[in-house]
């Protein structure tokens, strides 16, 4: 890796971007289609910005997910970043890529695949897709080209209110073979160790914002981060976010990556959980970001894994 | 604690079940639940069913359009409700916080004009207390009622309260005079909605209901609309509150968490479920004490706030729960084809949040345990 640093990145989510970078792939309920297309158009633009950062090739990739996590960004960048690790000698070049793997069924013959993933992030916006399967030869990942006709789509109706399709896959070619079983759970193993770290930043994020509330926010005569029972609650969380931090961080975070994320994955919860609370209702309304911490942690804590799953993985393998 | 049901409340359960069960009430809860967003139902024809029947206030006299059953029948009816999926705030608010306040303080006229419309679900009633910088701290409210000869004109902005736009009228609480006391001088107006000075907008939120933002813009209320005495309101809300804090809307909500996460967990879970199960079950019991409180005329505000903390925590824990164990199929929608459980455990993740702040936050049901049962100094 060339060892590009992320303070560049850092730089670029700036006062004015970062709160467009939130928003960029949250569709309001109430939203019209002309505000869809401007923030399609804004994630064209920041992929294009962390292209032109050099963001593919970040030498330190767990701080660059936690920096990801703090401006709560959508889009396949982090999906690209594990699928250039598994096809280090293919020409994917800067394109984006989203993972479709799962340990279920598929059926490949005469190098097409068939096959029906849930969850796939941003399906719609990228160039390929890496799909994972199982049959008689265990977990195999293929690449395809993701401008296929075979491919159908569909966006889903979630809490999350984001990018998450449905992808059918019914006899797409390959365009490449990429990785053993093995090789995927290296690759899973590190995309879980930024998985964790984008949730420590949103959860550091989800902080930030319930302490500027509770400094300013007034009740009873006073502003309620006076209140011990508020002030020691912030500070425990402060404290759980630094420790998952420590976790997530440390130089053997990929052998306890199963762990760490169910760790991270809590931390997030409680957290945006606490961030909504301290808000009081104004916390739910659609233009205050408190609420939107908490949908994007609900999605983001389970995306490589539920923490029972990922605790249940971590005790078998070690 | 548990109370042991009779075999009368046994049969009324029953025929509740029975009235809940039937095609075209599910029919029509499955669909309320999938309304267009910003279009969610006001009172449904279950309502107005059970209104018919005497059953919806059952405990309210039959003059007032009940069937002067017990609190304890009123209850069962509630518990059913909201297992059944009836969306329930349109029947807490119209019938368990307004017509219940009216039911205790009103004057006879006031009972005459509102309890038996409430009763039979043909009209309903929100509350008009929270405004843009007054929610926990309700004794610093600022919408004010000026007196008009005999009548008063109320100005104001009202915010956080849901079902304004299916209203008749509204529980508003308002200061009819300053002092150096803020909670003395708040008055209560039973205030109609569909009138000339009432201005109601939507604000849109995490949840599946919308807010309310109420503009009382000199609206005129009479003297024989003022909800028992003027400057008295803070001893009503401090006696109507704690009514609303059974807890039994929460501990009904997680039964049908837990019971739809039992069907839907996959295995591995089972210490999980136990663990939540059991928070269940004592959430029931919380709130079930509560409502032989009630029943035995002996209403204990350390047990109706341990009850609304218990509850509403146990329901937020629980949709926070399904999530963790589920995986992403529980954040689908009910408007999305692939949706589990109705798209129960989204919905009750957005509105998980709600549950630990309306009617009371935790922090101030916490607050009050502290000094009223433990004695502690404030």
């Amino acid at each position: 890796m060339s060892g590009m640093d992320t303070a560049a990145i850092a730089d670029f989510f700036d006062d004015e971007l970062a709160p467009m970078v939130r928003r960029m792939a949250d569709r309001p309920r109430t939203g019209e289609d002309s505000a869809e297309s401007e923030a399609r158009e804004i994630r064209k633009m920041v992929w294009q910005g962390l292209i032109g950062l050099d963001a593919l090739d970040a030498s330190d990739t767990a701080e660059l997910a936690e920096l990801l996590g703090s401006v709560l960004y959508q889009g396949p960048l982090l999906d690209t970043i594990t699928a250039r690790e598994l096809l280090p000698d293919n020409d994917i070049g800067e394109a984006p890529v989203a993972l479709a793997v799962t340990d279920e069924p598929w059926s490949v013959q005469d190098d097409r695949i068939t096959a029906r993933r849930a969850f796939v992030g941003f399906a719609a916006e990228v160039d390929h897709f890496l799909v994972g399967g199982v049959d008689g030869g265990g977990l195999r990942l293929a690449l395809v080209s993701a401008g296929h006709p075979s491919i159908t789509m569909r966006r889903y109706e979630d809490t999350g209110r984001g990018e998450a399709y449905g992808v059918e896959f019914a006899g797409t070619p390959v365009t490449t073979c990429a990785g053993s079983s093995a090789e995927w759970e290296g690759a899973l193993a590190k995309a879980r160790v930024r998985q964790a770290a984008y949730l420590v930043g949103l959860a550091q994020a989800a902080l930030d914002h319930a302490v500027d509330h509770a400094k300013t926010r007034r009740q009873f005569g006073q502003p309620i981060g006076k209140f011990q029972a508020l002030a020691f609650r912030l500070s425990e969380l402060s404290m759980h976010i630094d420790a998952t931090r420590l976790l997530v961080r440390d130089r053997d975070a990929a052998a306890h990556a199963a762990a760490n994320l169910a760790a991270a994955s809590d931390l997030a919860r409680t957290v945006t959980t606490q961030t909504m609370q301290i808000h009081g209702a104004a916390g739910m309304l659609t233009d205050n970001d408190a609420q939107l911490y908490y949908r994007r942690a609900a999605v983001e804590a389970v995306r490589l894994g539920t923490p029972s799953q990922l605790r249940r993985e971590s005790s078998q393998t070690r | 604690m548990m109370p042991t049901f009779t075999p009368e409340q046994e049969e009324f359960r029953e025929e509740v079940c029975e009235l809940l069960c039937e095609d075209a009430v599910r029919d029509e809860i499955a669909q309320a639940r999938r309304a267009p967003f910003g279009q969610e139902p006001g009172l449904l024809d279950v309502h107005r069913r059970l209104g018919k029947l005497g059953r919806l206030a059952t405990n309210w006299p039959e003059r007032y359009g009940g069937a002067g059953r017990t609190i304890v029948d009123k209850a069962i009816l509630t518990e059913e409700m909201i297992r059944h999926g009836v969306p329930e705030n349109v029947h807490s608010l119209g019938i368990d916080i307004v017509g219940n306040a009216i039911h205790l303080f009103g004057t006879e006229e006031q009972k005459e004009r509102f309890l038996p419309g409430l009763a039979r679900g043909e009209i309903t009633a929100n509350v008009l207390f929270s405004e843009p910088d007054v929610g926990s701290d309700l004794a610093s409210l600022t919408t004010r009622a000026e007196p008009d000869g005999e009548n008063w004109r109320l100005y104001g902005r009202k915010i956080y309260n849901m079902k304004a736009q299916h209203s008749d009228f509204a529980l508003c609480a308002a200061r009819t005079s300053t002092g150096p006391v803020n909670f003395s001088g708040i008055t209560l107006f039973l205030v109609p909605l569909k009138s000339i000075g009432m201005i109601i907008e939507p604000v849109w939120n995490l949840s599946e209901e919308r807010f309310d933002l109420v503009t009382l813009d000199g609206i005129r209320v009479g003297a024989e609309d003022v909800l028992g005495e003027v400057g008295d309101g803070w001893q009503v809300l401090n006696d109507v509150l704690p009514l609303e804090r059974t807890g039994l809307d929460h501990s009904a909500k997680a039964e049908r968490t837990l019971t739809a996460l039992r069907e839907h967990a996959p295995p591995g879970c089972e210490e999980r479920l136990a663990e939540l199960e059991t928070r269940v079950r004592a959430a029931r019991l919380l709130a079930w004490r509560c409502i032989t409180d009630l029943h035995e005329g002996r209403p204990d505000k350390v047990h109706s706030a341990t009850a609304k903390w218990y509850t509403s925590e146990t329901a937020k824990a629980l949709s926070v729960a399904a999530v963790e164990l589920l995986g992403p199929r529980a954040l689908l929608d009910a408007r999305d084809p692939e949706a589990i459980a109705e798209g129960l455990f989204d919905a009750s993740l957005r509105e998980a949040p709600g549950l630990t702040l309306a009617q009371g936050s935790s922090e101030i049901m916490l607050f009050f345990v502290a000094g009223a049962k433990l004695g502690l100094p404030s």
